[in-house]
């Protein structure tokens, strides 16, 4: 009977989430060298957060479910940016690379003599061809030629300056002989893939799937082996770490010293992606709510106590946010206002209500502000089972409630988050974005700022992701300008004016930068990075810096 | 013979009902499955913009109904349907929901359907006999079962994989084979056999120990009030032995209730079991369920709901068909 029920109240459940849901991305595992024998080759377990049932997919092109290991592993980009460093890019199929005087040319030199994992030859034209292949075209380009076996010249008819991560560090180049021939790229799940990393795919199965080092690699592939799996839990995957049958992963623990305890796993926590508020900011775009007034967004900027969310919420595992939305310390040549450091990390409710009254707010007999006698009322959610973003949210209506703003905080299921933000029919909501993968924070502004990426509310926005709606004159004009410059004095001048415009306006309310740990087994294998040499970050479900890793590990004998 | 005909007639039409229902769920839904599809690969290009090449390529695969009116895509979803094609994924695109689907159900069919059997044989035995030995000590065996029934099933198998899997390492954490043994998936060898074995165990035991309490309840009660039937006392009367009457005659009849909801227990064994199959990273079709419901996968959640439907149906059909044959007064009166 208690099965029946069990079914019965599964399925409702599942009917009422499928109004609204979104796949959340699961941990990395990693892999290990337990052979107790010698003579067998090392085996690194990983876990990048694949859930079973793994469905093989290498297809580059698959941005959204291609496997972990696909990007970096098994394809490569001609350089690896890493997003730790402002130091430049190393090379991987490419030499260097060389932009124009108007950032229009790009003129790349490939290493020569490189092999695909099947014997062919690598060459320019793989180059030019992956360039000007399905989702790399870009209106903007205007041809993508091979001058000769190593060198590639790309033109565009608009700078490109602040596209080289993208079009160097994450365009993965594909063989010429092999997607020629595809009819469909969208179609294909590539299950054996003929790339030009360190590793092709040794075998898969619906739990895991297994690389070996690719024979016709340009350099010694120290890990012969590589398995990833599949596991759908956190929870099991610290256990696996921890009785020592993954080597690799990345999520969060909220105790990590359980885990590190035993001395045989290693961690590194670099805070990265900002944790905001993100508001709909603009009237005129068709925001509706009291957080279209830009007083009632300072007020709160300064009415949440942003030490207690990180204590209480994240355990302190969280580094703190920046309303000029620069990543400290790597960025800090581009923080042109050293006071925009750092978000206020304590409450301040006087200050909340000084700025609430000059901007004629009053306190009604609640306690709470009002103009023209209707008191602030905002709604902030969050998705149902992100419970860091639960329990901020809750915190964050305490404290807001205690300077006088009234904030009801809730839970709405995966899909009735995504839609309501990407259209924009919300008042605040709690949200992550990305880091600029360089050291530069351009892609912050011009993803999330940028007038030309947002859309009226309604409307999904066509490109970038500014579901606040903001749209400012002076940050419109400082975005393009930024980007089709390649000097730092002028560039810098243009981030100036982003960021005291940014600072002011807040569509994006700073609170913390989001943890991401990852784990790895320090007795099975060496190398990895540490604060000293942070050479690529060890999160295993990024593109491209596992590669990177994994070549610079060794297993301990 | 009219009573089998009436029968029939309504299982075709209830199935009718049902798939038609499930053609028209995800078209009530808000968002189409290609705008759901751009919106994820906006994202997870981290805000690039997609070419137009894409955005036609991803219509024409999710969004090839936008020009057919509602009547063809209907008829032309029957057609598909009679076909086994139930279409493809988009959380992992491009997999046929068939395939999917079809390599779940084993899994699945396997570990809740062992565990389902287990429980139900085990809630019967038990029931008759405490029902059979009522007033004495193992009277506690029922508010006993009922609180394992009542523990959160979630934190029931957390705490015993905490146990057994990671403090006593006696069986596996997830999954349902060794795949540091078995990299390249399941094959038909001994080994493997018990690989499996081993890792079915610990979920498999959960699934008992929280459901055993309603079979032994209901079986314990049944056989309680059935011992009072006149029947049994003529039958102790006639000086029968005592585990004769226990098991030909109040067993047997006490039994017929708990049958019924077996048959719609073992139904819902398609649909897998959402918390273990998570718990334990088992590849069955709960998870399936859940993984197409939060990523928006409308034609994955189709075909599960699809599967379940027909099994619950086609279950109950039978079970009508065999009371029919038990029990003659439901064929007079049906």
């Amino acid at each position: 009977m208690k099965k029946i029920s069990l079914a019965l109240a599964a399925t409702a459940v599942a009917l009422s989430l499928t109004l609204a849901a979104c796949t959340s991305p699961a941990p990395a595992p990693s892999g290990s060298a337990a052979s107790s024998a010698p003579a067998m080759a090392a085996t690194l377990r990983v876990w990048a957060g694949s859930t079973t049932p793994i469905t093989v997919d290498f297809n580059p092109f698959h941005v959204d479910t291609a496997l972990y290991g696909t990007y970096g592993p098994i394809y490569e980009p001609l350089f690896f940016f890493n997003q730790l460093s402002s130091d430049a890019p190393v090379p991987m199929i490419g030499q260097s690379y060389n932009y124009s005087a108007d950032g229009k040319t790009i003129t790349i030199t490939i290493k020569p003599g490189l092999k695909w994992s099947d014997g062919q030859a690598l060459t320019a034209d793989d180059v030019a061809f992956t360039m000007g292949y399905g989702p790399n075209k870009t209106d903007k380009m205007i041809s993508a030629t091979a001058t000769d076996d190593t060198t590639i010249v790309l033109k565009y008819s608009s700078p490109q300056f602040t596209a080289a991560s993208q079009l160097l560090g994450s365009t993965m180049i594909v063989p010429r002989h092999v997607w020629s021939k595809i009819d469909n790229y969208m179609k294909e799940t590539n299950d054996n893939p003929v790339g030009s990393g360190a590793y092709v795919v040794k075998t898969t199965s619906d739990a895991s799937y297994t690389f070996t080092a690719n024979p016709n690699y340009r350099d010694p592939v120290p890990i012969t082996n590589v398995q990833f799996l599949g596991i759908d839990s956190n929870q099991s995957g610290q256990d696996l770490l921890s009785t020592g049958q993954i080597d690799w992963t990345g999520m969060f623990i909220a105790n990590p010293d359980s885990v590190t305890g035993t001395g045989a796993i290693g961690t590194m926590n670099q805070q990265q992606d900002p944790t905001v508020m993100v508001t709909c900011a603009d009237a005129s775009k068709g925001c509706k709510g009291d957080q279209t007034d830009v007083a009632v967004r300072q007020a709160l900027n300064v009415a949440i106590d942003r030490s207690q969310l990180a204590e209480k919420a994240w355990v302190n595992l969280v580094g703190k946010a920046n309303p000029a939305f620069v990543l400290l310390p790597r960025d800090q040549k581009w923080l042109t206002d050293s006071s925009l450091a750092e978000s206020p990390q304590t409450a301040n409710a006087a200050q909340a209500g000084q700025i609430l009254e000059a901007a004629g707010y009053t306190k009604d007999d609640k306690g709470f502000y009002a103009k023209n006698g209707k008191e602030i009322s905002l709604d902030l959610f969050s998705p149902d089972g992100w419970t860091d973003y639960n329990d901020a949210a809750k915190l964050i209506a305490e404290q807001a409630g205690k300077a006088g703003i009234k904030i009801t905080a809730r839970t709405v299921s995966e899909a009735e988050y995504w839609t309501p933000v990407t259209d924009g029919d919300f008042q605040l909501a709690m949200y992550g974005l990305t880091q600029s993968v360089v050291a530069d924070p351009f892609s912050n502004y011009d993803q999330y700022f940028f007038g030309k990426s947002t859309a009226k509310v309604g409307d999904a926005p066509v490109r970038g992701q500014n579901y606040s709606r903001y749209s400012n004159a002076v940050v419109n004009a400082a975005v393009e300008a930024a980007a089709a410059t390649d000097d730092e004095a002028t560039k810098k001048a243009e981030y100036a004016k982003i960021q005291a415009q940014i600072a002011i306006d807040l569509p994006y309310i700073p609170v913390v930068l989001n943890a991401s740990q990852a784990f790895f087994n320090t007795k099975n294998f060496t190398g990895w990075p540490t604060d000293a040499n942070l050479y690529a970050d060890p999160l295993p479900y990024l593109s491209v810096a596992p590669a990177i890793v994994l070549l610079n590990l060794k297993p301990v004998q | 013979m009219k009573f089998y005909l009436r029968r029939i007639a309504f299982y075709v039409i209830t199935v009718w009902a049902a798939v038609s229902l499930n053609f028209l769920l995800p078209r009530m839904m808000p968002g189409d499955p290609a705008a759901i599809m751009i919106g994820k690969l906006r994202r997870a290009s981290g805000g690039r913009e997609l070419s137009p090449q894409v955005i036609e390529d991803i219509y024409a695969l999710l969004g090839a109904d936008k020009n057919t009116s509602p009547w063809d895509q209907y008829l032309a979803y029957w057609g598909r349907l009679l076909h086994g094609d139930l279409g493809l994924s988009s959380t992992r695109y491009p997999y046929p929901v068939v395939e999917l689907i079809g390599n779940a159900l084993p899994w699945t069919l396997f570990m809740v359907g062992t565990a389902t059997v287990i429980s139900f044989i085990l809630g019967i035995v038990g029931g008759a006999w405490v029902g059979w030995r009522r007033g004495t000590w193992l009277d506690h065996l029922v508010p006993a079962t009922a609180l394992l029934q009542s523990i959160p099933y979630f934190w029931l198998a957390l705490v015993l994989v905490a146990v057994f899997s990671v403090q006593l390492g006696w069986l596996p954490i997830v999954g349902a084979y060794d795949p540091f043994e078995f990299p390249s998936g399941p094959e038909w060898s001994w080994d493997f056999f018990v690989s499996a074995l081993q890792h079915a165990f610990l979920p498999a035991l959960t699934i008992v120990i929280s459901s055993i309490g309603g079979w032994l309840l209901g079986m314990r009660n049944m056989m309680v009030s059935t011992m009072s039937e006149d029947f049994v006392v003529t039958a102790e009367a006639k000086g029968l032995r005592p585990s004769r009457i226990r098991d030909r005659y109040a067993a047997r009849n006490a039994a017929i209730p708990s049958l019924a909801g077996f048959s719609i227990a073992l139904a819902f064994v398609v649909a897998g079991s959402i918390v273990t199959e998570q718990v334990f990273s088992y590849p069955g079709i709960g998870k399936l369920m859940i993984q197409s419901v939060q990523g928006l996968d409308y034609t994955l959640m189709q075909g599960v709901f699809l599967v379940i439907t027909l099994t619950v149906l086609a279950a109950n059909f039978l079970m009508d068909l065999l009371y029919g044959v038990i029990d003659p007064r439901v064929r007079s009166h049906g």
